[in-house]
């Protein structure tokens, strides 16, 4: 096994025990990036020389007896979202295209504080408002998306260039893409991980959150992010009860992912787990409070580049900016108000169950030249509907979800199951996904 | 509801400070129209005395 393909909890043990040097580790990360990445197009930019010059300075470090914990010598990658001080935060967007990040973002302040090693920015559907990244391709299948908005950051982890990234997700961009390419992507509570440094989308909606090839993963990767304490991860589930939705999670969606979660949840249940049927409140208001919100939120951010260049945006983003301002204000804040409701019913469930659990997506990733998605009842929906309403309602209600893999369809396209907790029962919810990893 | 013309789209725009180009307003009319058929759904919730969203608010450690 090359060392790139390492999960982040062996490669850490693997450096902390010194059986795998830093320098070693960044090198075939970045041989693989030179081997993959001209076909992948995951990221915006390599940071080939940073990379390795803190590989040198982790393993200088650990080798004077100063180990700075399990992301010291780590390579990620971040999403080209976030700024990162003397590098560009493009957005995947010509708008930005001049940009140079002055200051460090917070989480980069902190991954730096952490040790790690800055691989380089990965891209996004322009300014985060999709779910193609048409930039990057699926990591699994090359004439598939990768999903978006977070694609660049997933198909890195997923293909050996990156050992863990960050996301952002205001619709489900960092689950999505994490499922799209058989990753585990977890959005947090809202605002368990600081935004500041992070180009919004809707400020009301917006996560940073972490991409990883586990769920083990994902618990060294959040301390550093949040400054807490490693959430407490038990792969003993017995008694946990777990929520199945008898409405929404399951309609419109492909049979393969359906049966591959249902296989799941009763892997959860022989586990020790409780499964118990719930009903999703307010499942008709999840589009409405998710355009209501995002749209008005978004065009808000877009003011002024939007008046100076618009030409420089994509049609599809100035399109959606530029109608986002014809929504008027009563309905925005009625959006807000919907919000608030619609946290306080899914509060209420959670008061009967200690998760739920639902796939990510309704399909697996889509060809990329494929517009609409049609169903067998006559529906057709266009793909940002079919990706955002199963990922949405965590957005709205603030609640952590984690998208976790869970096997692959008749294509061998990687499908996700999506776990969702109580505000900062972050360690409940990895917990389960854990749990259902070290079954399979 | 019924949807925005182009006229209606290219007057607002302006109105909110972002003129149009003419060539514009059919298709932002459009979408625009789309968002508002969807934000409209919200109108036959009663919501009462609900507070817009606020992070931090009073549940938000719940």
């Amino acid at each position: 096994m090359r060392p790139s393909d390492l999960t982040l909890t062996a490669a850490a043990k693997a450096i902390r025990d010194r059986e795998l040097s830093p320098v070693e580790l960044v090198d075939s990360v970045l041989s693989r990036v030179a081997e993959v990445e001209p076909r992948l197009g995951a990221y915006a930019t390599v940071t080939a020389d940073r990379a390795r010059a803190a590989a040198i300075r982790a393993a200088d470090e650990i080798a004077a007896g100063t180990y700075r914990g399990p992301l010291h010598g780590i390579p990620y990658a971040i999403k080209d979202l976030i700024d990162v001080a003397g590098l560009p935060t493009t957005a995947s967007s010509r708008v930005r295209a001049d940009h140079v990040a002055t200051t460090d973002s917070t989480v980069a302040k902190r991954l730096d504080a952490a040790g790690t090693a800055l691989i380089g920015k990965t891209h996004t559907h322009e300014f985060a408002y999709g779910f193609i990244t048409p930039q990057t391709t699926n990591a699994v299948d090359p004439s598939r998306i990768a999903g978006g908005s977070s694609g660049g950051s997933a198909v890195a982890v997923a293909s050996g260039t990156a050992v863990f990234a960050l996301g952002t997700d205001t619709g489900g961009s960092i689950r999505v893409p994490a499922a799209l390419n058989g990753v585990v992507g977890l959005k947090p509570t809202y605002d368990l991980v600081p935004r500041d440094g992070v180009v919004p989308l809707s400020w009301s909606l917006d996560h940073v959150g972490p991409i990883t090839r586990t769920v083990a993963d994902v618990a060294l990767v959040l301390p550093a992010l949040t400054g807490r304490d490693e959430p407490a991860l038990s792969s003993d589930i017995t008694g946990l009860r777990i929520g199945i939705p008898r409405n929404h999670y399951f309609d419109r969606v492909h049979p393969d992912v359906s049966a591959a979660v249902h296989a799941a949840i009763t892997r959860l249940e022989s586990l020790g787990a409780r499964l118990v049927d719930v009903e999703i409140p307010m499942t008709r208001y999840v589009l409405p409070i998710n355009w209501a919100v995002m749209g008005p939120e978004a065009t808000a951010y877009h003011e002024q580049t939007l008046r100076s260049t618009p030409e420089l945006y994509t049609p599809e983003i100035r399109l959606l900016l530029e109608a986002g301002q014809l929504i008027p204000a009563t309905d925005y804040i009625r959006a807000l108000r919907a919000q608030t409701l619609m946290r306080q019913e899914w509060l209420r469930v959670l008061e009967t169950v200690d998760i739920i659990a639902a796939p990510t997506t309704p399909v697996t990733a889509i060809p990329v030249d494929q517009q609409e998605v049609p169903w067998p009842d006559g529906v057709t929906e266009t793909v940002s509907v079919t990706y955002v309403r199963l990922s949405s309602p965590a957005n709205i209600t603030g609640l952590p979800a984690l998208s976790v893999p869970v096997g692959q369809d008749s294509a061998g396209l990687p499908i996700g199951m999506q776990l969702i907790g109580r505000p900062f029962a972050e360690a409940v919810v990895l917990s389960a996904g854990h749990a259902y990893e070290l079954s399979t | 509801m019924p949807d925005l013309t182009p006229a209606e789209a290219a007057r607002w725009s302006a109105f909110a400070g972002l003129p149009l180009p003419a060539e514009r307003h059919a298709e932002v009319a459009a979408m625009a129209s789309r968002m508002n058929d969807l934000a409209a759904v919200l109108r036959e919730l009663d919501l009462g005395d609900t507070e817009p969203y606020r992070p931090g608010g009073a549940d938000a450690t719940v």
